[in-house]
């Protein structure tokens, strides 16, 4: 028998050699730590200062515990706010729904042109997120070819019908920007799923349809999860898509909070609305990963 | 506690192959290939990998089509059912137990696609765990198993089916050797329970020899032999099988009525059987544990008498293994219980000796 147990060192060399082996977790971990130290937990504190301060840019500010500052999320800004998880959500919905099927087909169908396939889903990365979305003011624009396309098949019944400047541009845009996010996690956990799993439901009586609901669905589920997450959570704080293909009327909450720390000028409110908005996200995802199953999560 | 189906032995096989061929792009997996397996029976596919075993398998449990050939399940043409509408169950080499279900719900997953209600899913799914000795794991999840267990639930959940067809592909594959012969016992033991046809696929001569009532030996999409393993064993007719099933010795020679002149001029004796109707060149073998060592000129040796020297004497505990050179032949193996008999050290002449009645012939 040769011992399993690690050996009690009994030199001094071998001593200080266990110690630094297990310092060494903590040392690759410092930098990180550091970094989010420095670029997120100071920020974050000063945000939450910046917060409760009252006062303006000439008078200086000055922190009087202003609570209310919160509440105007829910008050003046409860448009915004509701809008924000609206497109949100909506746009998560529509991403699921084409990106499962194209993560389905590159996984299950794709073949010996699966790596292609996903080069072709990350090219759009090529192209400076600012400049897609200006593409998209032309694709959608008022005598462009969808809008007219649409006209003439009667989908937009109005002859003023527009796309631009609708919360149906934002959604369209924001779909577009958050597919691949959507795509590539599903991808990952379609490709793990073992095909015998298939045959065996086809074997034990499932048809092809009962096998998807079953067995691959559920297996799939950790990719639907971090898709959702991926495609929501930066979609509800997104302000380009909704400055470029909307209109005053589709301001989100990203646009209230980019205009009051560039163009009001108004510090705490801005600190006040992105800390509510970021606390709404983690208790929206709280909920929703525990609804789904945290441990299709784990697993 | 029976939860085998009704089998009917009215006569009619439980499955039947007629004339299969299975061809894929660029080459033919299984050749005209006419099959019969009775019902009840446990059937073993044998032979190396590529010899077209799995293919046929895959075929009788619909997961491919043959290219020509009717497939019958107890009378009835499944040829291009799909799986889920044949009377066959499937234990897969993987398992292919699903990961996200407890092993319950892995066990009646066939049973809730056939909507039998919960109050029978229960009772057949204790019975079979039973059966595979695993009750009381049904809350666990399989990958909490270890391999020998996980291959016991694949096992129950195509039995809780009542299939009257079982088709085990490599099952034992995944498993260590002392686990693997456990298996064999408890899968034949399940069978003989349940009583519902087994085919078993391996490319492991000893697991199909333990476990099977025939065997059918594969080899480039055909079935070269096919029979009970001691049948097989004992003449395995060509040299394939001869040498795929256990070891052998093959020597060249001629035939005329029982007798064989092999290369080099010594004469041996074939039973009348094992001569009909063959005549001219011919291979005869003899297995290496029928072969008993002699000192020259003793005249207790059998009558199929080699000369030769001794190359090599491995002790391996229950038996010796000896390699026999003759001049004429090549090397011998042989091989020697422990008992009584005297020890032959290296470079000693000595005489390797045979029974008539153990001698085969191989078509070449």
């Amino acid at each position: 028998m040769t011992a399993i147990a690690a050996p009690t060192p009994v030199n001094p060399i071998a001593l200080a050699a266990a110690r630094r082996r297990r310092r060494v977790p903590y040392l690759l971990l410092l930098p990180g730590l550091l970094y989010l130290f420095v670029f997120y937990l100071i920020p974050l504190i000063s945000l939450g200062r910046m917060a409760l301060q009252s006062g303006n840019l000439q008078a200086g500010y000055e922190l009087t515990w202003e609570w209310e500052n919160f509440l105007q999320v829910f008050t003046t800004y409860r448009p915004q706010l509701l809008r924000s998880l609206g497109y949100s959500i909506g746009a998560t919905l529509i991403t699921l729904a084409l990106g499962y099927p194209l993560a389905y087909a590159i996984a299950f169908r794709g073949g010996r042109w699966k790596n292609l396939l996903l080069v072709l889903l990350l090219m759009p990365f090529l192209v400076p997120f600012l400049l897609r979305t200006l593409a998209w003011r032309i694709i959608l624009a008022d005598q462009g070819l969808v809008v007219e396309t649409l006209k003439t098949i009667g989908f937009l019944p109005d002859a003023n019908g527009r796309l631009l400047a609708t919360g149906w541009a934002v959604i369209a845009g924001l779909v577009y920007a958050f597919l691949p996010f959507m795509t590539l996690p599903i991808y990952v956990a379609l490709e793990k799923i073992d095909r015998s799993l298939l045959e065996a439901s086809g074997d034990l009586y499932a048809t092809p349809a009962t096998a998807f609901f079953k067995v691959t669905w559920p297996l799939s589920l950790t990719g639907v999860i971090s898709g959702t997450l991926l495609t929501a959570i930066p979609a509800a704080g997104d302000y380009i898509n909704s400055q470029l293909l909307g209109s005053p009327a589709q301001t989100m909450m990203g646009n209230v909070v980019e205009s009051k720390f560039l163009s009001i000028i108004d510090y705490p409110s801005a600190a006040s609305i992105s800390l509510t908005l970021m606390l709404a996200i983690v208790v929206a995802v709280v909920l929703y990963v525990r609804s789904v199953g945290s441990e299709e999560l784990i697993a | 506690m029976r939860p085998g189906p009704v089998t009917t032995n009215d006569g009619v096989p439980a499955v039947e192959l007629d004339s299969i061929t299975k061809r894929f792009v660029d080459f033919t997996a299984v050749e005209d290939l006419n099959l019969q397996i009775d019902d009840g029976h446990f059937f073993a596919l044998l032979g190396p990998s590529g010899c077209g075993k799995t293919t046929t398998l895959r075929m009788i449990g619909g997961f491919e089509e043959p290219t020509s050939g009717v497939i019958r399940l107890h009378g009835e043409d499944v040829t291009g059912l799909k799986p889920y509408r044949r009377p066959v169950n499937t234990v897969f080499q993987s398992y292919a137990l699903f990961p996200h279900l407890t092993i319950f719900e892995n066990i009646a997953f066939g049973l809730r696609r056939q909507g039998v209600d919960d109050a029978d899913v229960t009772k057949r799914v204790g019975d079979v765990l039973e059966l595979v000795q695993l009750t009381g794991r049904d809350r666990q999840r399989p990958r909490q198993l270890s391999g020998g267990q996980q291959q016991r639930v694949a096992v129950a959940r195509a039995l809780v089916n009542h299939p009257r067809v079982l088709l085990l592909d490599e099952p034992l594959g995944a498993l260590d050797l002392k686990l693997r012969k456990e298996m064999q016992i408890e899968l034949k033991r399940i069978q003989q329970e349940v009583g519902v046809t087994f085919i078993h696929v391996t490319h492991d001569q000893e697991e199909a020899m333990t476990m099977a009532d025939t065997i059918a030996v594969m080899h480039g999409g055909r079935i070269e032999r096919m029979g009970r393993p001691t049948e097989i064993y004992e003449d395995p007719k060509t040299e394939f099988v001869a040498g795929f099933l256990g070891a052998s010795n093959l020597m060249g020679g001629r035939l005329e009525g029982n007798r064989v002149g092999l290369v080099g001029g010594t004469v041996v004796h074939l039973t009348t059987a094992a001569a009909a109707n063959q005549a001219g060149a011919v291979n005869i073998g003899v297995r290496p544990e029928k072969i008993r060592l002699h000192a020259p000129n003793d005249e207790t040796a059998a009558p199929n008498r080699l000369a030769g020297k001794v190359t090599d004497a491995s002790f391996i505990g229950v038996s010796t293994h000896y390699r026999i050179m003759n001049p004429d032949l090549g090397e011998l193996a042989v091989v020697v219980q422990n008992l009584d008999d005297r020890r032959f050290a290296l470079g000693e002449d000595v005489v390797a000796a045979w029974q008539p009645e153990h001698t085969f012939v191989v078509s070449q």
